[in-house]
Order: structure tokens, then C-alpha cells, then sequence
């Protein structure tokens, strides 16, 4: 098992390094550049190349990349262009955090509400709960997230005046745990919607897939009740490609809040990653798009592992 | 002989949509103390659904028990509780399948699945149900039980693990070993083994056993008694001796031309002309009567009863005391 872990994560370095030639180019292709950016029309051509030549943009492409691939690996992403001298490492660590949080509580809110509909829907299919249950999912699918989220701010924020409209806690205000779970219910409970209606899907079909298994036939034959027959038998089964799920989905972590970030104001790093982008920061978009190019992978590694622990049949 | 199990006229039917499918329609059937019973007939002719509906594990909806007791030690188990039924499953009557390969659970270990009966059934300890688990996998011919114990079963062959399910079945000491078609999936060696296992075991712990085959030399191998099924009925029932030595019913006598020979004459196989009518469209009269060489008048108008002849009993106006003069 060691040793297949170490295998993967060695075939995942060549990968990475690929990902960061990748997005080193495209933003290098990217229009405009962060010289247009802060130029104004009084600076003389001169100022511009002392700019060029102080940020390292005057040397050649792939100097360019392997400095900023050397200093990356120490962990330095370089300075922000737009706040000035503020290392990039700090705006990330300041902000990862509250997306962290964000992004756990939503999926456990998630998983703890669409594993159970998703196993019931698959024991009673094409039943009116199951119906119920399939068009909620498909409805929470289709519903964007924005739109969603800018509803809920209006109604329950704006007209009812029951949650925050936005940001992490109550500005200027000492730190209190409920100010801070008040903050974060909205935020989740929109980002959870969209993952607890995929997720529902996936486990109805997955468990009505392991429900009609010989195996289950047997375990019914052995004379348990059919809810320790879906739970032990048919579960454990049924979650392997589930878990997997989670692996693909950690990079999602990164850009699927963006929006959602923006609208309710959370200072994560999906709004950041916006910001940067409308500013053209680049040391912190190439920051970003590194970190979540290193989560996808990272996020195949632990979809792969999972798969070996949970189902004893993966040779490794 | 006093009886272990007796079916009278039991009726499974499925719904699909407006159209009932009666796929078992009035079976009788008894199965002594220690006997071995072979459940005979062609595809789709009803075997499964009978010994599933015995089990009580028809899927529910479309199919529903609709008619019929299933009597076993005397007790009706169609009026059973669902609680009451699953302590009789896996315990007093267990069930083995067609499908070795895919009838063990692939992330539980071989040991667990053993175990989780001994413990739910009979209430053993962990230890005492792990330690007869080992015990178990001796007894259906592992040498290596006790590292067996804690593999999955994706490494074991089909006939290893049609091993493992007879010893899950077995574990309990059941009255009742119900054996749907266990060996077809099987090569021709493993069929034996299997064969002489189950036989061996049955001996063994007085176990009776319901057999349902395709395969007729099987049946003279191993079983006392045959019952030969035909369009969710019983159409002939009888021991193995009588049976093979005088089939009277004429289907009898067609699935006994399809025994290959063994030179394997593979035209002889299929020596029945026509296939079975799909149970919503049943014959009126006999139901065999549109494939029957001797079929005459009153088989197509009228369905023959199953009667006792002696020992023995076979619907079919051939053999009727009123149809003197044939
Ligand atoms: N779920 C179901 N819904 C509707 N009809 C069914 C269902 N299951 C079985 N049947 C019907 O019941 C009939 C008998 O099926 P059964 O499986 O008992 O046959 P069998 O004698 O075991 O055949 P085989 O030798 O192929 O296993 C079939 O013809 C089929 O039409
Ligand atoms: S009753 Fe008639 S049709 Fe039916 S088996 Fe006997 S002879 Fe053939
Ligand atoms: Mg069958």
C-alpha cells in the first residue's frame, strides 16, 4: 500500500511541472498585462521600462519562468502587484481559511442530507418519495448558484432581515461563535444545494445499481432486514465510487466558490481569485491557478488511494 | 416420512401494468425429512420463482404470493411476519444460487460473511462464530480455512466460492438447503464435487434438499424424488426410479430425449418441438397441449388435475381413470 501511494505520487511530479509550463504560458498569452495595468497616461515610456526591469518582466520568457518556478518551490509566490509589497503566500494564507471552512461545512451538509434521500430513493424507486426526491435534485442542479444566492440574500437578508448579507462576522464587533455560524449558514447552505442535488443523484444511481446485485439476494437470503442488508451490504459497495467523488471534487473547493464567495462577500480565495483576475495580479492569479492545478492532482492522488483502500479488489 | 415442507396450490403472480403473470399457478409439492427433491422443467417454466416464493424473497412490488400455503413443520410461512420470516432465512431454510460468481459480497471478507449469520442466527460470540467459520470452510473441502478466512473472495474460483456459499447456507444446520440450478455455471469436474458435497453434507446433518436443475443426469445422481414443472404447474412427480424407469407424462418423456447422450448427440437436446408459452399466455385446456404429440380434443379445452397414481402423480388425460379408452 506504501508503496503504491509513493508510485502515484512520483508519477504526479512530471504532471505538475507540466501544469505549471501551462499556466505560466497561458498567462503569458493573456491580453493586456500588468505593465498596461498600472500605467497611467502621464508615465513616460523610461518608466515603463524601469517597471519592466524592477518586476523581472524584461528578461527572457523562460528565465521568467524557471525564477518564478524556483521561487514558488521555496514557497515564495512573489508580491502582489496590486497591494503593493503584500507577499502573495500572505494574501492566500489570510483568505484560505475561511474558504477551508466554507467548503467543509458545506459538504458535510451536503453528504449528511443527500446520502440518506439518495440510499431511500434507490431502495423504492419510481415510488412518489423517489419521484419527489429526483425532481429536487434536479431542480437544485439546474438552479445557479448566483441566482440562488443573491434570492436568499434578498429575502431572508434584505426583506426579513434574518442573516447577514454578507462577509465572515460582524465588522468591528469581538469575536462570538453565533456571529460567526450566522454568517456562514447562508454561504453554505447555497454552496451545499448545488453539491447535495449532484450527490443525491449520484447515490440513488449508484445504490440502485448495487441493489439489484446477486450479493444482495444473498445477504436477503441470510434472513437480515432489509435495512442491515442496504446499510452493511449494499453501502458499503455503493460508496466507493461515491468516496472517489469527493477526491475529483477538492479542486472544486477552489474555483466552485468563487461566486458564491463574491456574493455573500466572503473573503476566500474563490473571490480573491476574481479579483485578481479583474486586476490582472499576476503573481497571485498564477499563485492560484498553480495551487488548484496542485488540488486536482493531489484530489486524483486521494480518489486513486481511496479506491485501493475501499475495495479490496484493486490490485496494487 | 412425516413432511418438512408442503406447497398446496401455491400462486405466485407478477403485475405488470394491467396484465397479471402467473408465473407459479396452483404448485403442490412435499419434501420429507432428509429427502432430496430435483425441481425439474424448462426455462421460464416457474422453478426459481417457487423457491423463492418459498423463501419469501419475491420482489415486491410486481410479485406477490396471491394464493396457496407454504407449510413448513406445519406452520403456513405465507402468514408469516416479515420478523418471523427472517428468522426462519438463513437459518431453518437457507438458499444457494446459480451465480457463485457474483453471489458473494466482493468488500467483505469470506470470514465475515460466514460469521455474520453464525452471530445474527445463533447468537454467537465473535469468537466462537470465527472459530466456527473456520470449522465450516473445512468442512466443504478448504485445507487452508484459516487464512481463507480473512481473504475476499475476488481471488477464488466458482466453484471455490459455491464452496463458501454452501458453507455460509450449512452454517446454521438448516432443515431446509434450497440449491437453485448451483452447479450450471460450473465446469463439468466442479459439478461433480459440488454435487457429492451437497449430497455428503445433506447425509451428514439430515438436511433436506430442494434441487432445481436443467439437467436430468444430475437429478439421477443425487435425488430421491423429481418433480417435473411445467408452465408454473406440477406436471409429474415421482422417485428418481419410477420416473426414469416409466415417464408418464408426455413432457416427462420429451425432457428425458433431451438428456445428451454420451457421445454428446447434441441434436437430441432439444427433442421437445416448440418452446414454453410466456406465462399471460397460457394455453386454456392443457398447457402443454400445443407442443404434446398426443394431445387430443379434450386437452385443449380442458385442464387436466394433477392425480395420484400410487405412489406418484401426473396431470394428464392420457392417465385420467375417466379416459378409459386410451
Ligand atoms: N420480476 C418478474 N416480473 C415479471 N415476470 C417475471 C418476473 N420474474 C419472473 N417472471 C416470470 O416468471 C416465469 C418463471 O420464471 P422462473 O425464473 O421461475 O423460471 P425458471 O423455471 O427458474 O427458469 P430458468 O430455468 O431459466 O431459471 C418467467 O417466464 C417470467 O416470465
Ligand atoms: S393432457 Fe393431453 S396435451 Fe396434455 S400432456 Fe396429456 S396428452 Fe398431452
Ligand atoms: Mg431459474
Amino acid at each position: 500500500m506504501v508503496s503504491y501511494i509513493i508510485r502515484r505520487t512520483l508519477m504526479a511530479i512530471p504532471l505538475l511541472l507540466g501544469i505549471t509550463i501551462l499556466s505560466f504560458a497561458i498567462i503569458k498569452a493573456a491580453p493586456g498585462g500588468p505593465v498596461s495595468m498600472l500605467m497611467d497616461p502621464s508615465m513616460k515610456p523610461s518608466d515603463r521600462e524601469k517597471f519592466e526591469e524592477k518586476y523581472g518582466l524584461n528578461e527572457p520568457v523562460h528565465i521568467q519562468y524557471f525564477k518564478w518556478l524556483g521561487n514558488m518551490a521555496q514557497g515564495d509566490f512573489g508580491n502582489s502587484l496590486i497591494k503593493r509589497g503584500v507577499p502573495v503566500s500572505e494574501l492566500i494564507m489570510n483568505r484560505l481559511p475561511n474558504t477551508l471552512l466554507l467548503m467543509l461545512v458545506s459538504t458535510i451538509l451536503a453528504a449528511i442530507v443527500a446520502i440518506p434521500f439518495g440510499i431511500y430513493s434507490a431502495m423504492r424507486p419510481y415510488t412518489k418519495i423517489d419521484y419527489t426526491v429526483t425532481v429536487g435534485s434536479f431542480l437544485g442542479v439546474a438552479t445557479p448558484n448566483f441566482w440562488f444566492g443573491l434570492m436568499l440574500i434578498m429575502v431572508l437578508s434584505v426583506n426579513l432581515g434574518w442573516f447577514p448579507t454578507g462577509g465572515v462576522s460582524t465588522l468591528n464587533a469581538p469575536f462570538s461563535l453565533w456571529d460567526r455560524i450566522h454568517h456562514l449558514i447562508l454561504p453554505a447552505f447555497v454552496l451545499a444545494t448545488a453539491d447535495m442535488a449532484a450527490l443525491t443523484r449520484y447515490t440513488r444511481s449508484s445504490m440502485l445499481d448495487v441493489l439489484k446485485q446477486d450479493y444482495i439476494r444473498t445477504a436477503m437470503s441470510k434472513g437480515f432486514m432489509e435495512k442491515k442488508v442496504v446499510l452493511k451490504h449494499g453501502l458499503r459497495n455503493g460508496m466507493i465510487p461515491i468516496i472517489t467523488l469527493f477526491g475529483l471534487m477538492l479542486p472544486s473547493f477552489i474555483g466552485g466558490a468563487a461566486i458564491t464567495e463574491k456574493i455573500f462577500a466572503w473573503p476566500g480565495i474563490g473571490s480573491l481569485f476574481i479579483d485578481s483576475a479583474f486586476q490582472r495580479d499576476y503573481p497571485v492569479i498564477m499563485a492560484l491557478t498553480v495551487v488548484s492545478a496542485i488540488l486536482v492532482v493531489v484530489g486524483n492522488l486521494l480518489a486513486d488511494i481511496m479506491y485501493a483502500i475501499f475495495d479490496p479488489r484493486i490490485e496494487y | 416420512m412425516t413432511a418438512l415442507l408442503e406447497l398446496k396450490n401455491l400462486k405466485t403472480h407478477f403485475q405488470r401494468r394491467k396484465t397479471t403473470i402467473p408465473a407459479v399457478d396452483g404448485v403442490d409439492l412435499v419434501i420429507n425429512k432428509g429427502e432430496t427433491v430435483a425441481l425439474v422443467g424448462e426455462s421460464g417454466s416457474g422453478k426459481s420463482i417457487t423457491s423463492l416464493s418459498i423463501m419469501r424473497l419475491i420482489p415486491s412490488p410486481p410479485g406477490k404470493i396471491v394464493d396457496g400455503e407454504i407449510l413448513f413443520n406445519g406452520n403456513d410461512l405465507v402468514k408469516l411476519s416479515d420478523n418471523e420470516m427472517c428468522k426462519i432465512r438463513g437459518n431453518d431454510i437457507s438458499m444457494i444460487f446459480q451465480e457463485p460468481m457474483t453471489s458473494l459480497n466482493p468488500v467483505l471478507t469470506i470470514g465475515e460473511q460466514i460469521i455474520e449469520v453464525l452471530m445474527y442466527h445463533q447468537k454467537m460470540s465473535k469468537n466462537a462464530a470465527r472459530q466456527k467459520a473456520v470449522e465450516m470452510l473445512e468442512l466443504v473441502g478448504f485445507s487452508r480455512a484459516k487464512a481463507l478466512i480473512d481473504d475476499y473472495p475476488h481471488r477464488l474460483s466458482g466453484g471455490m466460492r459455491q464452496r463458501v456459499m454452501i458453507a455460509i447456507a450449512m452454517s446454521c444446520n438448516p432443515k431446509l438447503l434450497i440449491a437453485d440450478e448451483p452447479t450450471t455455471a460450473l465446469d463439468v469436474t466442479i459439478q461433480a464435487q459440488i454435487l457429492d458435497l451437497m449430497k455428503e453434507l445433506s447425509k451428514k446433518y439430515d438436511t433436506s434438499i430442494l434441487l432445481i436443475t436443467h439437467d436430468l443426469g444430475v437429478v439421477s445422481e443425487i435425488a430421491d424424488r423429481v418433480v417435473v414443472m411445467y408452465c408454473g404447474q406440477v406436471v409429474e412427480e415421482a422417485s428418481v426410479d419410477d420416473l426414469f424407469e416409466e415417464p408418464l407424462h408426455p413432457y416427462t418423456n420429451g425432457l428425458m430425449g433431451s438428456i445428451p447422450s454420451l457421445d454428446g448427440d447434441v441434436d437430441r437436446l432439444y427433442s421437445i418441438a416448440g418452446t414454453v408459452p410466456p406465462p399471460e399466455h397460457f394455453p386454456v385446456g392443457c398447457r402443454f397441449a400445443p407442443r404434446c404429440p398426443h394431445a387430443f380434443d379434450r386437452c385443449r379445452n380442458e385442464a387436466p388435475a394433477l392425480q395420484r397414481k400410487g405412489s406418484r402423480s401426473v396431470r394428464c388425460f392420457l392417465h385420467d381413470d375417466k379416459e378409459a379408452t386410451v
